[in-house]
């Protein structure tokens, strides 16, 4: 009998171990959770310490993972009902997250507290302001620009990019400095180098620079297959598969995936994101505008934000913090981090982001880009559209199918990408 | 079925109690998985939104989704090269090892470490040794004066292309044989060879000493025994192996992202658990995804009522 009240007791002590304690204290916890580095989590850790001790009774939570493993735990969290309060959200799956609807409309936060929107760059806010709601604020920006190795135009005696640059100065400077430089016959410096997986770091610009479209406004047409577009695909396959100034897939693998930083590429263009990391190697870069095409000058701007699960239990909370990330504060430790431009133009605009201490580089390209960038896209079944696209791109790079041949076939598997999702 | 000694009184109580975490772990989690992924495979569901019923419209559409075909062929095509190099190269190690050699353990120790390495760094390691232009295997054979070789590429290495080819026909692209799938294989088996090694080691020394003394005796040498006493007497633990690998080549899934993975987060050769992962994480569509798990389930389970049927032939129970 007793053996059976230690079983029983035992039993019992398992059963709520297992259920877990139960906060009791006064304070409200959210938690937040966002892709990024280490880096970053040390970062998010110090704006969350200033906001704790600014509303001492809510408690931020912070998980910080890298960007695959990140989707796969916010899609589980999720499934199982117990979403995160605040997360992180990449702008070109906004749309696909709203119209499932997983977020939490902060318009009425934003009507009862308008000045939260005051000295925000409008561009970066304009993919999450919709017409039947706003489920979404900025946190950062991101545009595109021209990055290039000083030390390798320096050993060409080449001037270095700037503002008079158009696309066909890229591809004849490009292929002036792709180069052999040990003689074994193969190339090992390359003029250029750029990742096509995305549209997002140099496609999308091309196509806009070349007069085309990416996809129709209304997102049912798949357009960068069609007219103007094709020049600038055309352009970029030349530089690629003809004059072999830039690195095809296989080989940028080979390098970690970035030419440019493993110092075997002079030029690449991508986002803030990078300075960071190409800031501690060992050669000499800078930035100039996105060199411009027939249809003048683009480049691409994407933003990430924050936002709130449809079903959070802390709402008023939740608010409290995306407020307190996108305000003077936050955006200050985000600029001090140096990965992303900050939104708040006046923090922008100022030393803390134009004269980082640790890059001595041209900040200012970066603000300048806002006035001639398109939006990154946002739509329904982003994920899988983009990848029917680069996946067809593939054997062109490997020199294996003609661009015009992979073109055709991409129009008809990626409009009915966007068919399937206009449901 | 031997009989043992049966637990008593409030050692039932205990024993029930001890198994108590295990059993619900495979109630909750594996049987509690399987219905739930049964369910779930009957609906329209984002994860999101709540499920819509599609009756059995995922397991129609899945057959008519050229990507999910694409996959299942790869998923064959890998079984069917893996399954026999794990066998044999797995049973060639153990042979090996199975003879008293100075540092036997060490050895064994050796081939066992790849079983226990994450598969992210042996993935890094193989990328390294694949390599094109930077790549240890090639570098080696450039400096023999041969010429590179795009380990993970897709050139077609199919030897019925080749002599259709040679014969002068048209290669048919059914038949092709890209070598990234070779050079996967090959990784994949080399990470095996270690737990089949073991297998194949428990099974070698069951066999009685007596049998190859008598078969000495009688003037046998040396692959006559392992072909009339050796071989047949470890064909339960071959039986086991190929099972094993097979239900494992069928759900094989981190090495080959690992290698063929590409900067957008798809593979050069897409296999069925990547399919899965993809439509159910990646793109919301997690009956379709549901749809697919179970197929392969049903494939895993045909395989293996099939091999239980080809078991009472070939297989020796001593």
């Amino acid at each position: 009998m007793k053996n059976k009240i230690v079983i029983v007791l035992a039993l019992l002590v398992m059963v709520i171990a297992a259920c877990g304690t139960k906060q009791t204290s006064g304070a409200v916890e959210i938690s937040f959770m966002m892709w990024g580095s280490p880096e970053e989590l040390d970062v998010w850790e110090q704006v969350v310490a200033d906001f704790e001790a600014t509303y001492p009774n809510i408690k931020v939570s912070v998980e910080v993972s890298d960007w695959d493993s990140y989707w796969d735990k916010l899609n589980t969290l999720y499934a199982g009902g117990t979403p995160p309060d605040v997360f992180a959200m990449d702008a070109p799956i906004y749309i696909d997250w709203v119209s499932r609807g997983a977020l939490l409309d902060l318009q009425p936060y934003i009507d009862a507290d308008p000045s939260i929107l005051d000295g925000v760059y409008p561009v970066t806010t304009q993919v999450y302001i919709l017409p039947d709601g706003t489920y979404g604020l900025p946190r950062d920006f991101q545009t595109i620009v021209l990055f290039y190795n000083k030390d390798m135009f320096d050993a060409a005696n080449l001037p270095y990019p700037d503002e008079t640059w158009t696309m066909e100065t890229l591809k004849e400077v490009a292929l002036q400095l792709t180069l052999d430089t040990n003689g074994d016959g193969s190339i090992d410096q390359w003029g250029f180098s750029s990742d096509l997986w995305d549209m997002e770091l140099f496609w999308s610009e091309a196509i806009w620079a070349y007069g085309g479209e990416v996809i129709s406004a209304d997102h049912t047409q798949t357009l960068l297959t069609e007219g103007a577009a094709r020049d600038a695909w055309d352009f970029i396959a030349s530089m690629m598969v003809v004059d072999k100034s830039m690195p095809d897939p296989d080989t940028a693998s080979q390098y970690g995936g970035d030419a440019f930083d493993a110092g075997v590429a002079a030029m690449t263009t991508i986002g803030h994101w990078a300075v960071p990391q190409y800031a501690a190697r060992d050669f000499a870069w800078d930035v100039a505008p996105m060199p411009a095409g027939p249809a003048g000058r683009a480049t691409s701007v994407n933003s990430a934000g924050f936002v709130v699960a449809a079903n959070s239990e802390h709402p008023d909370e939740a608010w409290q913090f995306i407020k307190f990330a996108m305000g003077p504060s936050g955006q200050t430790r985000l600029a001090e981090l140096g990965f992303a431009i900050p939104v708040l133009q006046s923090i922008a605009e100022s030393p803390v982001y134009l004269d980082q201490p640790n890059f001595s580089i041209d900040q200012q390209v970066f603000l300048d880009a806002l006035e001639y960038a398109h939006m990154k896209p946002s739509f329904r079944g982003y994920d899988e559209w983009a990848t029917v696209v680069g996946d067809a791109l593939i054997p062109v790079w490997l020199g294996e199918l003609p661009i015009s041949d992979a073109l055709d076939q991409i129009k008809p598997a990626a409009d009915e990408v966007l068919a399937r999702n206009q449901e | 079925m031997e009989q043992g000694i049966k637990p008593l009184g409030k050692e039932k109580l205990w024993l029930l109690v001890l198994l108590l975490p295990t059993l619900l772990g495979l109630v909750l989690g594996t049987l509690g998985s399987v219905v739930a992924t049964t369910g779930i495979s009957l609906t329209k569901w984002d994860l999101i939104q709540p499920m819509q019923w599609n009756g059995i419209q995922n397991f129609i559409d899945i057959f008519k989704d050229p990507e999910f075909l694409t996959s299942l062929k790869n998923t064959m095509l890998f079984t069917v090269l893996y399954v026999p190099g794990v066998v044999i190269f797995s049973l060639i190690a153990a042979l090996l090892l199975n003879r008293k050699i100075h540092g036997r353990s060490v050895f064994r120790t050796i081939y066992f470490l790849p079983s226990i390495t994450s598969a992210v760094a042996v993935s890094m390691m193989f990328s390294w040794l694949y390599a094109k232009d930077r790549g240890l295997i090639n570098t080696f054979i450039q400096s023999m004066g041969g010429s590179q070789v795009n380990w993970l590429g897709s050139t077609d290495v199919s030897p019925i292309n080749w002599i259709i080819k040679s014969l002068g026909g048209a290669p048919v692209s059914a038949l092709s044989l890209q070598i990234v799938m070779i050079s996967v294989v090959i990784a994949n088996v080399w990470g095996a060879i270690g737990e089949g090694m073991v297998i194949f080691l428990a099974g070698l020394q069951a066999v009685p000493r007596e049998y190859y003394e008598a078969a000495t005796v009688d003037g046998a040498g040396g692959w006559a025994k392992f072909k009339h006493i050796t071989l047949p007497l470890i064909t339960p633990s071959i039986f086991f192996q190929t099972l094993i690998s097979s239900i494992n080549a069928f759900q094989a899934f981190e090495y080959i992202y690992m290698l063929t993975r590409r900067g957008n987060g798809s593979s050069s050769i897409p296999v069925v658990v990547f399919s899965i992962y993809r439509n159910g994480f990646r793109w919301h569509y997690a009956g379709t995804a549901s749809a697919q798990a179970l197929v392969l389930a049903a494939i895993i389970i045909v395989l293996m009522l099939t091999y239980f049927r080809l078991e009472k032939k070939w297989v020796v129970y001593e």
